[in-house]
């Protein structure tokens, strides 16, 4: 299938959408102060599929509370049912309650998929829920599903990859599968749900003579769910188990694009980003070989590149030399491709100390450094820095720019350094492909062209020395909360650590 | 009656949480799972109090459901009570933890000699029953904590079912707080919108005042308690319901309320009427509909329709209370069709079916208001997409100017090229 027959602008991008992104940016969810269980993981899924419904096993609380969205809190969960346990269900078992449930449900919203979600409560009582999907399936006609939080271990986020497992083990995969020859599938988060970004890639895979299967999550169906069992490759951004799961069962191979797993293979820090023209050109060859099309990825990739290489030769003019202040974690290549020099490395390891150990904190520490150093930047890097090392540094390193939040921003401002803030950037447009690189020159240039010196009002408040985005309260929450979470909750004093201020919502810290 | 059910209103933590958010230096834990914990911060936080939101969570695992996860919720009382320093600590058991057995009243008990906040702790699992309940059997947890008058004269009045989270509630209780001093009505505590200090000297107060009905378990409890009285008087919409709220608690407390104030408020409300009365006879019979608790949404309906001059055609009471029965079958309906906690589904039905232009409600009314084309007036708990700094007050007399430019400029405002029917 030809991309631009994929209907693939189907999101109306208005700038009022990524503003209504960023109002909430600040709000300390995603493990600063609060972590969503994995109810909204699993409603995430069941709203990215266009004509499924969540039915939630468990009380009232469960779906009335949960329709708040941690994921995109400008947009509510709409249809939450739930099969409402009152105490008499918690002594007696509400396995039938559940199966009434999938077919009241069934009958009253007509969906194609029901997922039905358990809860605290039901995996405490121990219904048989498997057991009573499988009798309710045959009293409906469509797909049932159930998710209880265990199918994929700690992956995370755990309700996103375990709903997504059991659409894949429960319904996806199964025999007779016609195949769609030569296919692949590209998947980003069902949080996202933007097809726009893989505009690109797909016109370049298309090129290469590899076939767009489906690419979802945007407006995706059960039926193209369904459908991702033709494909011959499934190409995700991070790793997501229930692609291995369909490699194991279905023979659909699948392909992560962020690149740990080579890069401790071969300590070869290049080969971690996928993005940027030298990540994609890798990623792209990888499919190519992947799909035994090298022959013809080839001159698509070099005919691409040298355009791509041109038109950024263009943009990218006034950025030359530009000094700039970047978080840990945002691709260098990209940087080195618009020409910017990157003068500071601000390493927040909060966040990930949560889910990474410590060797894997300093080894993402000595990959930036050593990419950094093959790209001719020679950047202080900052672990963790107050407010007052941060400004310190950027004064002495001349720093033009800091990458930087909106919702920190004011911080920069008000000492006369602008900011770029690139979250819409990376929420909409990064992605393998020559064009994001062109596309952050853009960013990036009217970042310069913006007031340098501002008087924000919010200078008039104070926020915490340690962790600069939050007042002195919301830093004692956030900490009280990583430390009641933490294997040292019983220790009198909770931990001591500072800066949380650049952290975003992304795969890779959640 | 369905098996399933999309519902209106919260579990018992939530309600739980409502009250004793509401004081100002209590902080609340919540003994629960990661989602109980994000979904109670988030309904406190999406408001315009997010300087003030004192949630914890005692960080509960799957692994504390096979061990106990009371060693983990005593560190949390710890830390809170030496990080935070609150005056009391509010400890709601939810779901998982009740159903394990967690003992926490007993640990309320041990920890009390250890802490400076005081400890109250309660379970509130979520198939125990509704927020409402929560709310009142959280309110009721209060009256051992406060102290007995020891013969001084009472004076003033307690406010009991205030919720601080209700939007622009700030503003209200300004408002109340203002009218009840223009007569001379002194206020002495609110349940709960006080510092604690404030609740346990509750027992001053001459009269217990029950806003909409909520709070009755706890007022009589206060009665039994300290053999102090109460009445309920409507949520004070509008002109009528603010002159009855006034004379209800004047009467009882055996003073006729000023009637020169009342002229006063009387003529203000006036005036704001002939500013905009070209408007105000425009929207004369609009159709609408409300959602709302039972301790609100009964008294917005009576104003719209006895005041404005506008067609209730549903009221969805979204979360009864005690009176809610009263209320139900009260004489002279001002609505057509009355919903009781109804399963959203059935509820958007009717909504689609009534007709209404202008829909008051929650947050979570935001699709279907579109979906009909209607004006959304974020009005009732929980609204979450809105905020109010302004501190202007839908209730009282000078609620009436901001409820009423509210509703007609949510209509003038509108693109009629992108209204669709």
């Amino acid at each position: 299938m030809n991309p631009e027959e994929l209907d693939l602008i189907s999101r109306d991008e208005a700038p009022i959408l990524d503003t209504m992104r960023r109002i909430y940016s600040a709000v300390p969810v995603h493990h600063l102060a609060a972590i969503h269980g994995k109810i909204v993981g699993a409603l995430a899924v069941a709203d990215a599929i266009v004509d499924a419904l969540p039915l939630i096993h468990g009380p009232v609380g469960c779906a009335f509370q949960r329709k708040l969205n941690p994921f995109n809190l400008s947009s509510t969960f709409y249809d939450t049912p739930c099969t409402n346990l009152n105490n008499v269900d918690v002594v007696y078992g509400a396995e039938e309650k559940l199966c009434r449930g999938i077919v009241e449900a069934y009958e009253r919203y007509s969906p194609r998929l029901i997922i039905v979600i358990t809860t605290c409560t039901t995996d405490l009582i121990g219904d048989d829920v498997e057991a009573v999907v499988e009798k309710a399936r045959e009293m409906v006609d469509c797909s049932v599903v159930y998710s209880t939080g265990d199918f994929v271990g700690r992956s995370r986020p755990v309700g996103i990859q375990d709903a997504l497992y059991a659409v894949a083990d429960q319904m996806i995969c199964r025999e007779d599968v016609e195949r769609n020859e030569g296919s692949v599938n590209l998947i980003n988060s069902p949080t996202q749900r933007n097809a726009l970004k893989f505009q690109e890639v797909a016109r370049l895979l298309t090129k290469m003579e590899i076939k767009i299967n489906k690419i979802c999550f945007d407006h995706t169906t059960t039926e193209d769910m369904m459908d991702l069992a033709r494909a011959d490759l499934n190409i995700t951004g991070y790793r997501m188990p229930w692609a291995e799961l369909m490699r194991d069962k279905m023979n659909v191979d699948c392909c992560k694009i962020t690149g740990w797993d080579r890069y401790n293979k071969e300590k070869d820090p290049e080969l971690i980003s996928p993005y940027g023209i030298g990540g994609s050109c890798r990623v792209l060859k990888e499919i190519g070989r992947i799909m035994g099309r090298e022959g013809e990825a080839e001159p698509v990739i070099k005919k691409n590149r040298t355009a791509a290489e041109a038109r950024l030769e263009a943009a990218s003019k006034e950025l030359q030399g530009v000094k700039v202040a970047v978080p840990v974690g945002f691709s260098l290549n990209l940087l080195k491709d618009i020409g910017v020099d990157v003068a500071a490395l601000i390493y927040r390891t909060q966040t990930l100390s949560h889910g990474l150990t410590e060797r894997a904190v300093r080894e993402i520490e000595r990959a930036n450094l050593s990419l950094a150093e093959l790209y001719g930047f020679h950047p202080e890097l900052l672990v963790n820095p107050t407010p007052d090392k941060e400004l310190k540094t950027f004064k002495k390193r001349q720093v033009d720019l800091v990458m930087a939040p909106a919702k920190i921003a004011h911080f920069y401002n008000r000492e006369g350094i602008r900011t770029v803030d690139v979250s819409d950037f990376t929420q909409t447009k990064l992605n393998v492909g020559f064009l994001p690189s062109i596309e952050l020159c853009r960013v990036f240039r009217e970042a310069l062209g913006k007031v340098r010196v501002r008087s924000p009002l919010l200078d008039l408040m104070e926020f915490d020395g340690g962790i600069s985005n939050l007042t002195p309260h919301w830093a004692r929450t956030a900490l009280s909360f990583h430390h009641l979470r933490s294997k040292n909750f019983r220790d009198g004093s909770y931990y001591n650590f500072q800066g949380l201020a650049g952290v975003e919502l992304n795969e890779h810290n959640i | 009656m369905s098996t399933i059910y999309d519902p209106l209103f919260d579990c018992k933590m939530v309600g739980a949480l409502r009250a004793m958010h509401g004081i100002s230096d209590c902080i609340s834990i919540i003994h629960g799972r990661n989602g109980c914990h994000c979904g109670a911060l988030l309904l406190q936080t999406l408001g315009s109090e997010q300087n003030s939101v004192r949630v914890l969570t005692s960080g509960l695992k799957a692994s504390d459901e096979v061990y106990s996860g009371e060693e983990r919720l005593s560190s949390a009382i710890r830390l809170a009570d030496q990080i935070f320093g609150p005056k009391a600590i509010a400890v709601l058991n939810c779901s998982a933890p009740v159903i394990m057995g967690e003992d926490v009243e007993g640990l309320e008990l041990f920890l009390e000699d250890e802490t400076q906040s005081e400890l109250i702790a309660m379970d509130a699992g979520g198939p125990e029953g509704p927020a409402w309940l929560g709310y009142e059997e959280a309110l009721t947890k209060l009256v051992p904590r406060m102290r007995p008058n020891e013969g001084k004269p009472r004076e003033g009045i307690n406010l009991l079912g205030f919720k601080a989270d209700d939007f622009c509630s700030r503003g209200d209780l300004k408002e109340m707080k203002r009218i009840l001093r223009d007569q001379n009505l002194p206020l002495n505590s609110v349940l709960s919108g006080s510092s604690f200090e404030e609740v346990k000297q509750a027992p001053r107060a001459e009269l217990n005042v029950l806003l909409g009905g909520d709070g009755l378990d706890c007022a009589r409890a206060m009665e039994e308690e300290f053999d102090i009285p109460y009445i309920s008087v409507p949520y004070p919409y509008g002109l009528k319901n603010s002159v009855q709220f006034v004379e209800m608690i004047g009467g009882a407390l055996g003073m006729e309320a000023d009637p020169e104030v009342l002229e006063t408020e009387t003529e203000g409300v006036k005036e704001i009427v002939e500013r905009a009365h070209m408007f105000f006879q425009g929207i004369y019979s609009t159709p609408v509909a409300v959602i709302g608790e039972s301790g609100r949404a009964f008294d917005l309906a009576e104003f719209l329709s006895l005041e404005l001059g506008m067609d209730v055609k549903l009221l969805a009471i979204s979360s009864r209370n005690f009176a809610t029965g009263e209320k139900m079958t009260a004489k002279d309906a001002h609505y057509q069709k009355l919903m009781i906690e109804p399963d959203r589904w059935d509820m958007n039905r009717a909504l689609e079916a009534s007709g209404a232009a202008l829909i008051f409600g929650s947050s979570f009314e935001k699709r279907i208001a579109s979906k009909l084309q209607a004006s959304l007036l974020r009005v009732s708990y929980p609204v979450i997409d809105e905020i109010s700094l302004s501190d202007l007050p839908f209730a009282g007399f000078s609620g009436i100017a901001h409820l009423c430019e509210k509703i007609i400029n949510s209509i003038l405002t509108r693109n009629k090229d992108e209204v669709k029917a």
